[in-house]
């Protein structure tokens, strides 16, 4: 074996450190308002051993966002097929129910288009850097800094509109 | 305070640690894993390029049409559906083929606003909602230690398994449909694993561990209603 190479790790071994982020992915679906969070945190563990090849082995976490994520969608559109009635009450456009502690910040989080509110709360809840969130929504991250500044400065207008004193306009991100 | 403060500060606690993760963990790596078996990358090269010249002869000899549609017979299918009165006839021909838990009705669905699909899709649509009320059922069942009801179930499920659930060809595109003569409605999985571990569900659900199909019955039942094992 040429020196250089490193064996092969166990795929155990591997997955053990992707699996470390289950309770994140967990918490991360219970943000976005899924109705059952740890079905989604196992499915996305499942499908990570499956495509293990495919998730980051140094960072896994943004791959893990993006596939919960996309159950969270197909979670929101069976809830979304209801009966005949509620359906015709239903706006398929309606935000998700992501739930703040702070009402104010609620509103203003839901008046804010989607993938705005996305970029926002990757960096503010998630704790991800900007590098991070900009893979886990599939996009370069000078388009990220560029989605994240605009929608920094909504959503501090829409908070202010709500009521809060003049703030400055500052966010204060970690760096790559 | 900024508004990126407030918005810090008004992050929902976390949930409680997720329950039994070893068991989960022991659970998932017991199911196969195209991923962790895969070859180091320098030989998956030369697979790949061994492949793609083999292609190349196949493709040069003139056969491409032939191999896409008669020999694998997996094709894309370019037939939409836009109308949902159409789309809700091909859904209510595949609930005629399809078996329920007793007492279950089929719930009313139908083609989203603005919205097209393939032709195959009502009838997946409605053998997913037969596959998830039968794994319902079949945790229900084994918590009741109901054996008939476990057997309905993990007959009903191995049905759909066998006639109901094709495996695409791995880098498929999205509308991907299989073989014509394929006995509909069916239900098109990736070619990632998922059968895989859906089969690994039922053999643990068939040895009395309702774990597996319990978990897939939470993530998809959605607003089904699924009535009490009798």
């Amino acid at each position: 074996m040429n020196p250089d190479q490193h064996p092969p790790e166990d795929p155990e071994a591997r997955f053990r450190r992707v699996f470390a982020h289950l309770q994140p992915v967990a918490d991360y679906a219970a943000r976005r308002g899924s109705s059952d969070p740890e079905a989604i945190a196992a499915e996305t563990m499942a499908i990570a051993w499956r495509r293990l090849d495919r998730v980051p082995a140094d960072d896994p976490r943004p791959w893990l966002f993006v596939t919960a994520r996309n159950l969270l969608m197909a979670e929101q559109r069976r809830t979304t097929r209801r009966s005949q009635a509620d359906r015709a009450l239903a706006r398929p456009e309606a935000a998700p129910a992501v739930e703040s502690t702070d009402p104010a910040v609620t509103r203003a989080l839901r008046a804010l288009p989607e993938r705005d509110r996305e970029a926002l709360l990757l960096v503010a809840w998630e704790d991800l850097t900007p590098a991070q969130a900009a893979a886990a929504l599939g996009i370069a991250p000078v388009a990220f800094r560029v989605r994240l500044l605009r929608a920094r400065r909504r959503f501090a207008r829409s908070l202010s509109a709500d009521g809060l004193p003049n703030t400055p306009d500052v966010l204060e991100v970690k760096s790559t | 305070m900024t508004a990126m403060d407030r918005l810090r500060a008004a992050r929902p606690a976390p949930l409680p640690a997720v329950a039994d993760r070893e068991a989960l963990f022991d659970r998932i790596v017991a199911t196969p894993a195209d991923g962790a078996g895969a070859r180091p990358a320098r030989s998956r090269r030369k697979l790949v390029l061994v492949a793609a010249v083999g292609l190349a002869v196949v493709l040069s000899a003139g056969t491409a049409y032939a191999v896409a549609t008669d020999l694998f017979g997996w094709h894309t299918d370019n037939v939409f559906v836009k109308d949902p009165r159409v789309w809700r006839g091909l859904y209510r021909d595949a609930t005629q083929e399809l078996r329920l838990p007793p007492g279950m009705a089929w719930p009313y669905r139908t083609l989203p606003p603005h919205t097209i699909t393939n032709r195959t899709e009502p009838g997946g649509m409605a053998v997913g909602i037969a596959q998830t009320a039968w794994e319902c059922y079949w945790t229900e069942a084994i918590r009741a230690n109901d054996r008939t009801a476990e057997r309905d179930a993990h007959s009903a499920l191995t049905d759909l398994v066998r006639h109901h659930i094709v495996v695409a060809p791995p880098g498929s595109p999205e509308n991907v449909a299989p073989p014509a003569g394929t006995q509909a409605p069916f239900e098109i999985y990736a070619s990632d694993g998922g059968i895989s571990y859906v089969k690994h569900n039922y053999a643990l659900a068939a040895a009395g561990d309702p774990s597996g199909v319990a978990q897939s019955c939470r993530a998809n039942r959605g607003d089904l209603q699924i009535p009490p094992v009798r």
